[in-house]
């Protein structure tokens, strides 16, 4: 399996099956920053159309040396997030319901009982619902490090700022998660 | 130095992640075995995060990944071949077209049944191309011999013919000039003698011809 410097080599030689691998790829992650940051499936997925129509019109630009291509990925993800925040603010609370439901149900869950399932349906419309109630630089911090395992330095790679801020956030954010989610109920395991 | 409760709220994410040094870690732990709240908190935030790290990925829309290659490659190959093959349908469904496909099918069949093949002795042997070249080439030198047998057949009656022509002339000539036929003889019919010679070369003529006809069939 070639690496993504690779792919993208062969991308901007105009070699659209390295694209379509790089896409298959990433889709998943992008499309999980996406949705849970703005919590809506619909709008995850115009975004994650978006991010790649960006990333593949400015592919060229992308360097192996300043990262790997997932950090780039993301900080290209994280950026647009960032605009599409500020674009929508005053729309947010009228958003339909129907539409934040998450899909826990894929590949990764077969094999686990209807009753995991479940439980799994449950915490993920519970932490959606939490992270909805941080403060937009928190919600990123937390989605990075804990539902997407960035380790920190990648993480002050796609946000841009020192590790000690990173660390700040990640720590707060986690605080107030937890608090957000006792006080839907949840119990630590 | 003993670390209070806010350096501890500060570090959290530190000491569940596992980045304190040994010292800090001694620090922190110190402080949580004098200190319920930080305890508490410790184990709150702990375990809510162990039940979040669990959340699997969600899977996205089965479409995201074609709209996005759509989006940027363009219509991928597979779906604009189909709708290159579906594009040729109205083409197809027009009822000159049609017509001339069944005319033309129609002379296939005819030229097929001609040359003697069957599709159904049809074998997979019989479509290698060498074999239908060589196949053409045999039924056209037939029929070119066949065509050749038959017009020296044809040309054979045509010297008998005028072979027996001649006999028949002077024949003619050495009676003598009679009157106009009686009524009766003109009823009767009388034999000519060119009339009769006419006759065998007709037969001749019939048989050598009627034998090639024959073969050809």
């Amino acid at each position: 399996m070639e690496a993504d410097a690779q792919l993208v080599q062969m991308c901007l030689r105009g070699e659209g099956p390295a694209w379509e691998e790089l896409v298959k790829r990433h889709t998943r992650r992008v499309y999980n920053l996406c949705y849970r940051f703005t919590g809506s499936a619909s709008e995850a997925e115009d975004l994650s159309q978006e991010v790649f129509l960006r990333i593949y019109r400015t592919l060229a630009s992308y360097q192996a040396a300043y990262g790997g291509f997932p950090t780039w990925l993301t900080r290209v993800t994280r950026n647009l997030l960032v605009d599409h925040y500020r674009r929508t603010r005053r729309d947010r609370l009228t958003d339909s319901i129907e539409d934040k439901l998450p899909q826990v149900e894929g590949k990764q869950s077969v094999g686990r009982t209807p009753d995991r399932q479940a439980l799994d349906q449950e915490l993920s419309v519970q932490v959606q619902q939490a992270l909805a109630q941080l403060s937009p630089e928190l919600r990123e911090a937390v989605i990075l490090r804990d539902l997407q395992g960035l380790e920190y330095g990648e993480i002050r790679e796609v946000l841009e700022i020192p590790e000690g801020t990173v660390k700040s956030r990640i720590n707060r954010g986690r605080i107030e998660l937890a608090k957000v989610l006792e006080s839907m109920g949840l119990r630590p395991a | 130095m003993n670390w209070n409760c806010t350096q501890v709220e500060e570090r959290l994410s530190d000491f569940l992640d596992a980045q304190l040094s040994p010292e800090e870690r001694a620090e922190f732990s110190a402080h949580m075995a004098t200190c319920p709240d930080c305890t508490r908190l410790v184990e709150r935030v702990g375990g809510i995060l162990q039940q979040v790290h669990q959340l699997e990925m969600l899977e996205p829309p089965p479409q995201l990944i074609g709209h996005i290659l759509d989006g940027t490659l363009g219509p991928r190959g597979r779906e604009k071949s189909r709708r290159g093959w579906l594009a040729w349908f109205p083409a197809i469904w027009q009822p000159r077209f049609a017509i001339g496909a069944a005319v033309a099918a129609l002379s296939l069949v005819i030229t097929f049944h001609a040359l003697g093949a069957s599709p159904a002795r049809l074998k997979h042997a019989d479509l290698n191309p060498v074999d239908l070249v060589r196949l053409a080439n045999r039924h056209a030198h037939l029929v070119y011999a066949r065509s050749a047998r038959f017009v020296n057949d044809l040309r054979v009656v045509y010297e008998i013919q005028t072979r027996l022509r001649p006999e028949a002339q002077p024949a003619q000539e050495q009676q003598p000039p009679s009157p106009a036929p009686t009524e009766q003889q003109k009823s009767q019919g009388a034999p000519h003698p060119g009339r009769s010679a006419n006759r065998v070369t007709v037969v001749m003529a019939f048989a050598l011809v009627s034998g090639p006809v024959r073969s050809m069939r």
